[in-house]
């Protein structure tokens, strides 16, 4: 990582790794493959392109499939595929575990694949070890794929020789000479690796990538697997870091909410004093109110649950009290349990009642109390005249 | 950035990911569950804030309804005939006295002012007292209505004599500090 968190960022991602093979290892063909159109009704499908290559290379190759590390190059619609392979044993165990942990492995003219030329355009790649020479007759695939190894000793009367016949070999518009191999570029999405070499700019689409690496299937399907958990993982990464994202802003909003639930209780307590003042003035025109226009009558409300009329025999108050302007609570007891209910429905029928409740009947020592809430309808009671005086003697 | 903090994640050990991944989703739940309880918090504070401030503006919106309410009540009051706690208390013990109660008491005056006017409120209790007594006495309050009136009343059959009764009753005047 560089010096400082900035820098790293400002660096921008490492290119992928990537493993470019000798080219002079691979034997490589072009062959002709069935695309992978719906079949018509009731005809058998074609067999998927991946099992065409491997049936071509098991063909052509001398050693069976699992001695090679093989790949292909195949565009959708194309008629036509490369396939390339190399025996497996060329390959040393110290040169395969360098393959560890790279994103693609693949021989170098498997890169220069995916450029994209005009018809009649022929590729060289030179370099001291060999020379490759890709050529694409329409422009959309390869149609020719040579390779020359040299020998270390050999001179450069002899490479430009090898390289004119190799030219000689194909019908060439445009010749493009590279000197260097492609090296990779930093991936900007995951759909496609950017290769450049000079200011010729290769570009592999994801899908010809996994056709293009050498390495062996099964393998190359538990790496597919591993990127895609480790993908997942980056974005439940991802999605937490978003999440503390919105908190943050979640955070600065209850900050903004505080300030300002604090300002509206500093509004609260400067007013506190004024609205009780405007409630105790609103209590004292109530209860001057009451007392002008509505006045408790506590002795007619026992006068008239205690009406003769209405009031059993047995029964006998201990406590009334009221509740309000209309409401009498009474406490009662009776040798009768039975005059409770015919007491209760004595009130229920006077017309000033609004309410009869009874409650808490309990009895001990043979006597009933009770608890009665005695609801009278306003202005069901008169206030009741005073008996006349006595005539002074 | 992203893609440069994104290869550096890839680049990780499985492990090292794994650990990032449970220390962002440790760090964001915790943090989502502190946030969640505050936000809660402050918007049931909010909610009790807005609606005590709506009950204040509300109050006070009813001031001048509130006065006039005060107002139109005390009208029918001749400021003269008002009593204070003091004319209060000597009234019921004038009617007391002319109902025959004895075994009296009262507590002191509980009073309500809205600066133009004045609630007394006080206990009377009496023990020991005749129905007919009560009635007089209770007859003598109403003749001073209202000026002087009853807010509640208990009545209470007596332990030692059950022909008599214990009296409890919370009797209020109005008095006009400044003519309305």
């Amino acid at each position: 990582m560089c010096a400082s968190p900035l820098e790293f960022l400002r660096a921008g991602p490492p290119p992928p790794r990537v493993a470019l093979l000798p080219d002079a290892l691979f034997f490589s063909r072009t062959v002709p493959v069935l695309a992978e159109a719906a079949p018509a009704e009731g005809a058998e499908p074609p067999p998927s392109v991946a099992s065409q290559v491997e049936l071509a290379l098991e063909a052509l190759a001398p050693f069976p499939l699992a001695q090679l590390y093989y790949g292909s190059y195949w565009r959708e619609g194309a008629a036509s595929a490369v396939v390339f392979a190399a025996y497996r044993r060329r390959f040393t165990a110290e040169q395969t575990a360098l393959w560890a942990g790279s994103e693609l492995v693949v021989p170098t003219f498997a890169v220069l694949l995916g450029a994209e030329v005009a018809a009649a355009t022929s590729l060289l790649l030179t370099l001291p070890e060999s020379l490759t020479l890709v050529h694409w007759a329409d422009g959309a695939m390869p149609t020719g794929l040579w390779v020359h190894p040299f020998a270390p000793e050999a001179t450069e009367e002899e490479r430009a020789q090898v390289r004119q016949t190799l030219l000689r070999a194909v019908e060439s518009r445009q010749i493009i000479d590279l000197t260097e191999p492609p090296a990779p570029l930093p991936r900007r999405h995951d759909s496609e690796m950017v290769f450049r070499s000079g200011a010729v700019t290769f570009r592999l689409p994801a899908g010809v990538l996994a056709q293009l690496d050498i390495r062996d299937k099964a393998e190359l399907a538990q790496l597919r697997r591993a990127q895609k958990r480790d993908v997942l993982l980056w974005r439940v990464a991802t999605v937490c870091v978003l999440a503390m994202a919105a908190l943050i802003l979640g955070e600065v909003a209850l900050f903004g909410g505080g300030l300002w639930l604090t300002a509206r209780r500093t509004l609260l307590t400067a007013r506190t004093p004024l609205v009780e003042q405007i409630i105790a003035a609103q209590e004292v025109a109530n209860r001057i109110n009451d007392l002008s226009t509505r006045r408790l009558l506590p002795i007619e409300m026992v006068q008239a649950v205690a009406n003769p009329k209405v009031l059993p025999n047995s029964v006998r108050f201990l406590r009334a009290t009221t509740d309000g302007l209309y409401t009498l609570q009474v406490e009662a007891e009776t040798a009768q349990a039975g005059d409770i209910g015919v007491y209760k429905n004595n009130l229920d029928s006077m017309p000033s009642c609004a309410s009869v409740t009874i409650k808490n009947p309990r009895m001990q020592d043979n006597k009933s109390t009770f608890n009665l809430v005695v609801v009278f309808k306003p202005g069901g009671l008169k206030p009741s005249a005073p008996p006349p005086a006595a005539p002074s003697s | 950035m992203i893609r440069t903090l994104r290869a550096f994640f890839l680049a990780r050990l499985l492990r090292e990911k794994i650990l990032l991944v449970a220390l962002a989703v440790i760090l964001a739940g915790l943090w989502a569950s502190s946030l969640s309880g505050r936000a809660l918090h402050f918007w049931g504070e909010r909610k009790h804030t807005q609606a005590a401030l709506a009950q204040q503006a509300h109050w006070l919106n009813s001031r001048l309804r509130v006065q006039a309410a005060a107002q139109q009540a005390a009208s029918g009051f001749d400021p003269a005939k008002t009593l204070d706690s003091t004319r209060l208390l000597a009234a019921i013990g004038a009617v007391a006295n002319d109902a025959g109660l004895k075994n009296y008491t009262s507590g002191e005056s509980q009073d309500v002012s809205n600066g133009q006017f004045s609630v007394h409120a006080l206990q009377f209790s009496v023990s020991k007292v005749e129905w007919g007594a009560l009635k007089a006495f209770y007859y003598g309050l109403q003749a001073h209505s209202p000026y002087i009136g009853i807010e509640q009343c208990a009545v209470a059959r007596d332990r030692a004599n059950t022909t008599l009764l214990d009296v409890s009753m919370k009797i209020s005047s109005v008095e006009i500090l400044h003519g309305p």
